[in-house]
């Protein structure tokens, strides 16, 4: 039983690296929700901090075309993700968080990175390395240099268990700069 | 009155520091309508429930509490830290408070959470001394919502409290509804042969219980904030916000399962503490637990809060709507859980040999022969379930049987498993939904209160009692022939709860928390209360860091009231010295 609920847990999660490379599909979005971005086309920083559960800030606001560094630090105890994605991204990829939480590689403060690396047979991994988030434990911190090219209802949330339920995602804000595409969400 | 006024010149000398509220308390005699039927009984400030008490992490807190009734009363801070002597249990913390007058509380609020207060005197909480403390904390809470309700649960009774106990001294199945008759008798005959019916019934009479004993106390009205099932309690909201909700059981008797349909509950906080939040879609409520959740009801429609009865046997039922006069749908009571053989597992004195269940039971025991029991699982066909089969058949494996001798016993139990039930318990809940049922091993503390570190020692309670004479103790011994408990300022004790017991027992420490061992370690969560659930052995531990003497009972009303109660007395420590003044005298029915 454990082994094929966990076969699945793995092609769940290896379906979901091609949703994202794809970018038509998890959001529902014609437009996508932006790709990761290049170094040199980075117009600025922005300084995320993790809480116990919660960002800080609470809202970005960003322009359609802008590519974002984002500097994550989680200043909480237990492990938390920084995902940027439409709602319907984050409420689907909390399935894979779960089955991760299920399968001990998120444990409270801890990430089991052995687990995560474990070869699960055909090549598949747990490893949480979309492009478009990263998973810190405490005291750790990471970036992510995204390009906002679609303009649609984005947030960036935390997806362990849980989290975003309770509160831990913020509002990705388009700028009022006019734009072709505002109406379409 | 020294004390108030001793307060006053504190608050005189650190203005900038002291951030104090004075509130006042009466105790009224009050008409409680259920909808049902119309009762007098007990409140505060006119009402049952009594009023939201809002207070601040950091406030001084002065309280003055009027008895307007013409016998004595208390109020008793239900979950606070607080010096032993504001504690409000009569005969333990203090004299009462007799007809008439007034009693001033005051102490430092220490913490952050929902919790509630209530009577100890004699029968007055089930009778509707009761009410909710909202305590805001000075910091930023780990997650946020745009507006909250307190959802106070309790199981009012058409009977005064002091008549319910009467009558179950004289005949513990008065208010037993639910008894399997000689027609039940002869349906489990044909369904699993004579012999197993028979001993099956014969060593239920050993155990001086009914199979149907989950709550001994039925005929109740579930009301939610004071409001029955068709006065539908009713929070607004407006679709989108993030809602918290801070239930409360302040039943007597009853346990709570409690869910929205159509709305996925996150659990952030139990007993006033918070916890890693848990998705779930449906909890269970012991008597005087707390369990805050946020829900995000994101439609434009009404939702029904319902909240089932474990045994079954009434519920209450309240409202979620964007306008006040929506309804949702009202869902109907699931069947009654049974108990099995496994939910007498801790029996003492049980003796196998005599039910002549040998080899030959067990050789004859095939999934045809056992009573799959469960309202989901009766009638169970493999073939049709193919999404469940793994789950259910799980429970039903070997070597989940090999901890039970008396395998070819009616086996009730749907499947389900939560380590915090006998392995084949009648009494595992499943949520209506089919989806997460909220179990303790969930629970993890969002931020450990206390430095993990071994126990000094530990103290093994047997909870114990005799349903055929309503008669309810810790360890054989009823309260008023106990020893007090005593232990040393500074130690960390280790609590065994053995339940021997066929009933689920809600067991409360006063003035100090009970940290409930899930195997979590430093994440094990910490509450005031703790539920052991019959054939089951819980452990909790307690950093003892509160001198006086506190009450530690079992909080079902009346179990606490015919034995299942215990002093306890905390030696050494800063204080030492402050007992000396207090009245020993027992007060045996105090709750």
């Amino acid at each position: 039983m454990k082994l094929s609920k966990f076969g699945v847990a793995v092609a769940a999660m290896s379906l979901s690296a091609a949703v994202f490379a794809g970018g038509t599909h998890g959001g529902g979005h014609d437009g996508g929700f932006g790709e990761a971005g290049k170094a040199e086309d980075v117009s600025r920083t922005i300084q995320v901090e993790m809480f116990d559960n919660y960002f800080e800030p609470e809202e970005i606001e960003v322009s359609q075309g802008e590519t974002v560094r984002f500097v994550i630090q989680n200043n909480g105890s237990l492990v938390h993700e920084f995902n940027i994605g439409t709602p319907k991204m984050h409420e689907a990829h909390q399935k894979e968080m779960m089955m991760m939480v299920e399968h001990g590689v998120i444990q409270g403060g801890k990430l089991n990175e052995e687990m995560m690396n474990m070869d699960m047979g055909n090549g598949h991994t747990m490893k949480h390395d979309d492009p478009n988030s990263v998973l810190l434990e405490p005291g750790q911190k990471k970036e992510i240099v995204w390009t906002f090219s679609a303009r649609t209802s984005m947030e960036f949330a935390c997806n362990v268990p849980g989290h975003y339920q309770s509160g831990m995602y913020g509002d990705v804000n388009f700028d009022a700069g006019a734009d072709a595409h505002a109406s379409a969400h | 009155m020294t004390r108030s006024l001793m307060a006053g010149v504190l608050g005189l000398l650190m203005p900038a520091l002291a951030l104090a509220g004075e509130y006042n308390i009466s105790v009224d005699r009050v008409i409680i309508d259920t909808g049902d039927f119309v009762k007098e009984g007990i409140g505060y400030n006119g009402s049952s429930p009594g009023p939201v008490l809002r207070f601040k992490e950091g406030e001084e807190v002065t309280i003055n509490v009027t008895n307007n009734l013409d016998e004595t009363t208390s109020i008793h801070w239900h979950g606070l830290i607080l010096p032993f002597d504001q504690d409000g249990v009569p005969g333990i913390s203090f004299a009462g408070i007799p007809a008439g007058e007034t009693f001033t509380y005051t102490f430092p609020v220490v913490q952050s959470g929902t919790y509630w207060f209530h009577s100890h005197s004699g029968f007055q909480e089930p009778n509707g001394a009761y009410g909710s403390i909202v305590i805001e904390p000075k910091g930023r809470e780990p997650f946020r919502y745009d507006r909250e309700y307190v959802v106070q649960l309790t199981d009012k009774h058409p009977h005064d409290a002091g008549r319910i106990m009467r009558n179950l001294k004289m005949m513990p199945d008065y208010y037993n509804r639910k008894q399997q008759t000689v027609g039940d008798f002869f349906s489990d005959v044909s369904e699993h042969g004579f012999m197993t019916a028979l001993s099956d019934r014969m060593a239920w009479g050993d155990m001086r219980m009914m199979k149907a004993d989950v709550e001994d106390v039925q005929g109740f009205t579930g009301l939610i904030n004071g409001k029955g099932p068709d006065q539908n309690w009713t929070g607004l909201f407006e679709p989108g916000e993030r809602i918290r909700l801070r239930f409360i059981n302040s039943s007597a008797m009853a346990y709570f399962d409690v869910r929205i349909p159509g709305l996925q509950m996150t659990v952030v906080q139990a007993d006033g503490n918070n916890v890693q939040p848990v998705n779930v879609d449906e909890f269970r409520i012991g008597v005087a637990e707390t369990y805050d959740v946020i829900v995000r009801p994101r439609t434009d429609e009404a939702f029904t809060i319902f909240a089932e009865s474990m045994g079954r046997s009434g519920y209450a039922r309240a409202t979620l709507a964007p306008r006040e006069g929506m309804e949702g749908p009202v869902p109907e009571l699931r069947d009654a859980p049974l108990l099995t053989m496994a939910d007498m597992g801790g029996m003492h004195g049980m003796d196998h040999g005599s039910m002549g269940m040998g080899e030959d039971g067990m050789s004859g025991m095939d999934h045809g022969d056992m009573d799959m029991g469960g309202d989901s699982m009766s009638g169970m066909d493999h073939g049709v379930m193919p999404e469940q089969e793994e789950p259910a058949m799980a429970g039903m494996d070997h070597s989940n049987m090999a901890g039970m001798d008396h395998g070819s016993m009616m086996m009730s139990g749907n499947g389900a498993e939560d380590p915090f039930y006998a392995k084949g318990s009648g009494l595992v809940p499943t949520a209506a939904s089919g989806g997460k049922f909220l179990s303790y091993a969930d629970l993890k503390a969002q931020k450990p209160l206390y430095e993990d570190r071994e126990p000094t020692r530990e103290i093994e309670l047997r909870l114990t009692g005799n349903m055929e004479r309503y008669s309810w103790s810790i360890n054989g011994i009823k309260y008023e022939d106990a020893d007090a408990i005593k232990l040393q300022y500074g130690e960390r004790v280790r609590f065994k709860f053995v339940n021997e017991t066929m009933m689920t027992h809600p067991m409360h420490l006063h003035g100090m928390w009970s940290i409930l061992d899930t195997g979590a370690g430093k994440w094990n969560p910490v509450k005031h209360t703790i539920s052991v659930q019959p054939g089951t052995t819980v452990y909790m531990e307690t950093e003892v860091d509160a001198p006086g003497q506190w009450a530690f009972h079992c909080h079902l009303s009346y179990h606490a009231a015919s034995g299942m109660f215990r002093k306890v007395i905390v030696e050494g420590g800063p204080e030492q010295g402050n007992t000396a003044g207090v009245e020993q005298e027992r007060v045996g029915g105090d709750v």
